[in-house]
């Protein structure tokens, strides 16, 4: 079996570090924009997709999940997928069921 | 993101069962795929409390340093990079470069510890939080203090695999697996952080 794998080049390293930095800038910038217009549940949307994004893109090119094999991929999303199920149902049976933007 | 090199992976054994993956780093897998079920009890257990009225004493939220928090967070964000350029130059046989961006990955490690100890001290000294205070400053503490404690131990894990690479003069086979596995926990222990710093830091508000 081979054991070559394409894998970004160090440019490529940092060109993403510069996304994931703005990312985290622009989530900062919106807490304290919420906290003038107070944004509630959409501040809280929009930051819970900006930590997504920033999650997905270290998971996947940081961590090379995209480049890596099937069995891999299957036990880390199944992980993150059964916490999050699990989780979710028991904050919402608990009445944990708003996270207050701002 | 569409500039790919081609590279043999320095440190690939051939150690598997049919699952076309070496089993010391499907094992380091699934190790992380359990730690989401362990952060995510933590992280349960703090919006749990934190959105509990009715407690006295002081609330996380209502004592955060959002600016500092902030910094603390590209802190971390930035030795994600550091950790896979360190990876990078390995592949590329690079010894210098990768014992250069271990080192670096553990110093911007360390930075990020510093400023927990720092945030907790004045937590502590300054605002009257302690881990008694009331259980949503209990939750606050287990959760960033186990994430903290994760985060020393691969400092530890860093540091251990610089100094063996100072003093053999370069990574081996052996060790170069160790560093993609001390990598795959580095970039978790900052994913979990992304998770923190969003669920915990800015979108919690003491209750009314």
């Amino acid at each position: 079996m081979s054991n070559e794998h394409a894998h970004p080049t160090p440019a490529s390293y940092w060109k993403i570090a510069v996304v994931l930095a703005v990312l985290t800038a622009i989530e900062v910038a919106l807490y304290y924009i919420d906290r003038e217009l107070e944004l509630g549940s959409l501040n809280a949307l929009i930051l819970i997709l900006l930590a997504l994004a920033k999650f997905v893109i270290v998971v996947g090119w940081y961590m090379h999940l995209k480049y890596e094999k099937r069995i891999a991929n299957s036990f880390f999303v199944a992980g993150f997928l059964l916490a999050i199920g699990l989780y979710g149902v028991v904050l919402a049976s608990l009445g944990v069921l708003v996270i207050r933007g701002g | 993101m569409t500039d790919l090199i081609h590279e043999p992976e320095a440190g690939h054994h051939e150690e598997h069962e049919g699952t076309g993956i070496e089993n010391r780093k499907l094992g380091m897998w699934v190790f992380l795929s359990s730690e989401f079920l362990f952060f995510g009890a933590l992280i349960s257990n703090y919006l749990l409390y934190s959105s509990r009225g009715g407690f006295e004493g002081t609330y996380p939220a209502e004592i955060y340093d959002i600016p500092f928090t902030s910094v603390s967070s590209f802190v971390l964000l930035m030795s994600s990079l550091t950790m896979v350029l360190a990876h990078n130059a390995l592949t590329r046989h690079d010894q210098d470069g990768a014992r250069t961006w271990l080192f670096a990955t553990a110093a911007l490690g360390s930075i990020f510890l510093a400023g927990q100890v720092f945030e907790f001290t004045e937590f502590v000294v300054e605002k009257g939080m302690t881990l008694s205070t009331n259980p949503a400053a209990s939750a606050f503490y287990v959760l960033t203090g186990f994430h903290g404690a994760h985060v020393a131990i691969g400092v530890v894990m860093l540091l251990s695999l610089w100094g063996i690479s100072r003093r053999e003069g370069s990574l081996s086979e052996k060790h170069g697996m160790n560093l993609e596995l001390v990598g795959l926990y580095w970039h978790f222990v900052d994913i979990i952080w992304i998770v923190i710093f969003t669920v915990v830091y800015l979108l919690s508000a003491a209750p009314a």
